[in-house]
């Protein structure tokens, strides 16, 4: 590597590190905030630190002077805000909900679009290149445009403000048959003969040949859909009004309106919600990104 | 029986897309034509009352919110070309801390966009009031759409980069071109697939933007932020009696993204004949 790349890649660095420091202080922010009381949000709203907390105040603390007698921090813990937010809020039941509807979803989506695209991959029938393109027709219809069209849909059904109005049209996506079948179609014909030779059945096939040899794919499609179902906010706001079936975007849409200022507490509310995502994306982003560069895709 | 196996194994998957998206698409062209309430169903039969009053009435806020959607995207797509490709190849170069990187550019996108919004709502107003004032508040949201999409696409870019081989740039070296030429005659065609795709993907999700606007602004301050759909939420689930209305005023977003969609299609097909 010669100098001049070597400079290069030094400034690549430090404008790469910058941008990081962008990236990451909205994080900073919301979880410095989470920590503030209400006065110290009120009075000091730009500061990572809570006032409390701040070096100054900390060392006359501990020199004992008068105007540091009354310190704060003794009496509102860095985690008071999360205890309240689950108390008052209810947020520790949005979590469990947001995490129940993601998991089903996620199952639902990867059974169904199993099957399918199975079938689409690996067997012959009358009609199948049409029901395929049929299918993928269905993405041509961004979410947006369908919001009330499927809340007709749901209220035609009667299943407005139940469980089933939320996760039915998350159950399967042309999209997840699309990627499986793509991952299906490379497999080697000659493994699926050879276990037909020793008394597969189709099911036999698809779970002990066609299923071991598709894991990345499975995974990239289950965390796509299981991320997408836990971030989805304008279809569970519309279809749902009873307050104890909210996932937790809505349940923090909710508890602001409830809470009207208390911004500390919605912070930590925030924050709670946020981080089951991080902390899934951290064990699991090979499969994401690689999932990205192949597809380019977002369900 | 065994004919009827694959019909029955694409049965779910099929009527699940099918329903939530051609049969609720046909059902709200049906309602578009009524005088139709969210709880009580339809009512009068209106013609193209519905469509006539989006397009020419003089309460109408259908030609605002596009023109407020278009604003949006173009700021969008601009600055997500000018910061994911730079932060791609900048990213190329710093090999050492890539992995660092791309995981913390990449957080924004699997944080909630509630989050994200509430989190920016305060941010915005430590900033200067950015989002009190009509002439900001829309370019404040983009911002925040930019600064949260920037990452996911820097890894869509950093794959097509990848791809370009070597020898290309060896070539172009040999040649004597410098660094800005090599950019603009090696890299620039060669990721023009990738261009478009970005582009084309950032449109089409940059015109359905809901969240922010529903958290920070709801639409204000002088109808500055009121997007498309957020005008069709508003009127479909916030006044009554507008189901009819509003599902003329989908009807009408789908026409204007149709465009777009058709390209992505397009797009999406031709790329994975080339990954094959």
């Amino acid at each position: 590597m010669n100098n001049l790349s070597r400079k290069g890649s030094r400034w690549a660095l430090v404008l790469m590190l910058l941008g990081a420091i962008i990236m990451v202080y909205p994080y900073a922010f919301m979880l410095g905030s989470s920590m503030k009381t209400r006065k110290e949000f009120v009075e000091d709203r730009s500061s990572l630190i809570p006032s409390r907390y701040q070096p100054s105040q900390i060392l006359a603390a501990m020199r004992g002077e008068e105007s540091a007698l009354d310190w704060p921090g003794a009496d509102w813990p860095v985690y008071q805000n999360y205890i309240d937010a689950v108390r008052y809020g209810q947020i520790d039941r949005y979590l469990a909900n947001s995490f129940i509807y993601a998991v089903l979803i996620t199952a639902a989506q990867l059974f169904f679009n199993v099957l399918a695209a199975y079938a689409f991959a690996r067997m012959k029938f009358a009609g199948r290149d049409l029901l395929f393109s049929l299918l993928l027709a269905t993405m041509m219809v961004p979410p947006a445009v369908l919001l009330v069209p499927n809340f007709m849909v749901v209220r035609d059904l009667g299943l407005v403000d139940t469980l089933w109005g939320i996760l039915l049209p998350g159950f399967a996506g042309a999209f997840g048959v699309f990627l499986l079948r793509q991952a299906f179609m490379n497999i080697p014909a000659e493994l699926e003969q050879a276990a037909r030779i020793d008394g597969c059945g189709s099911w036999g096939i698809l779970m002990n040949v066609i299923l071991p040899l598709s894991k990345s794919a499975l995974i990239t499609l289950g965390l796509f859909t299981f991320m997408g179902s836990w971030n989805m906010f304008e279809w569970p706001l519309v279809v749902l009004s009873n307050q104890d079936y909210y996932p937790l975007t809505v349940g923090l849409s909710f508890f602001r309106a409830e809470t009207s200022s208390d911004w500390p507490r919605i912070f930590a509310a925030s924050a709670m919600g946020a981080l089951p995502l991080i902390a899934l994306f951290l064990l699991a982003q090979r499969y994401l990104v690689g999932g990205i560069s192949l597809s380019g895709m977002k369900t | 029986m065994q004919k009827l196996l694959p019909y029955l194994y694409i049965a779910p998957a099929f009527a699940v897309t099918i329903v939530f998206s051609f049969v609720s698409m046909g059902i709200s062209l049906w309602a578009s034509f009524y005088h139709y309430d969210a709880f009580a169903g339809a009512a009068a039969f209106a013609g193209l009352d519905n469509y006539r009053r989006a397009l020419f009435a003089d309460d109408s806020y259908f030609w605002l919110s596009l023109k407020n959607t278009a604003f949006y995207v173009l700021m969008s797509v601009v600055g997500v070309l000018l910061t994911a490709l730079p932060l791609a190849l900048l990213c190329q170069k710093a090999k050492r801390f890539q992995a660092l990187f791309r995981t913390l550019y990449f957080l924004p996108s699997i944080t909630p966009g509630v989050v994200l919004a509430l989190v920016f709502y305060h941010l915005f107003g430590v900033w200067g009031q950015l989002l009190d004032n009509a002439w900001t508040a829309l370019p404040a949201l983009a911002v925040l759409g930019v600064w949260s999409g920037a990452g996911y696409n820097m890894v869509i870019f950093l794959a097509g980069l990848t791809e370009i081989p070597n020898h290309f740039y060896e070539a172009a070296e040999i040649d004597g071109a410098n660094k800005w030429q090599q950019f603009r005659h090696v890299t620039v065609p060669l990721l023009r697939n990738t261009l478009v795709f970005v582009s084309v993907m950032t449109i089409i999700g940059s015109f359905q933007v809901f969240t922010s606007v529903y958290i920070m602004t709801e639409g204000g301050p002088e109808r500055s932020t009121e997007v498309i759909a957020y005008t069709i939420f508003v009127n479909a689930f916030a006044i009554a009696g507008q189901m009819g209305y509003a599902s003329a005023l989908a009807w009408l977003l789908f026409a204007v993204v149709f465009v777009f969609v058709f390209v992505q299609m397009r797009v999406f097909r031709s790329r994975r004949i080339y990954d094959e």
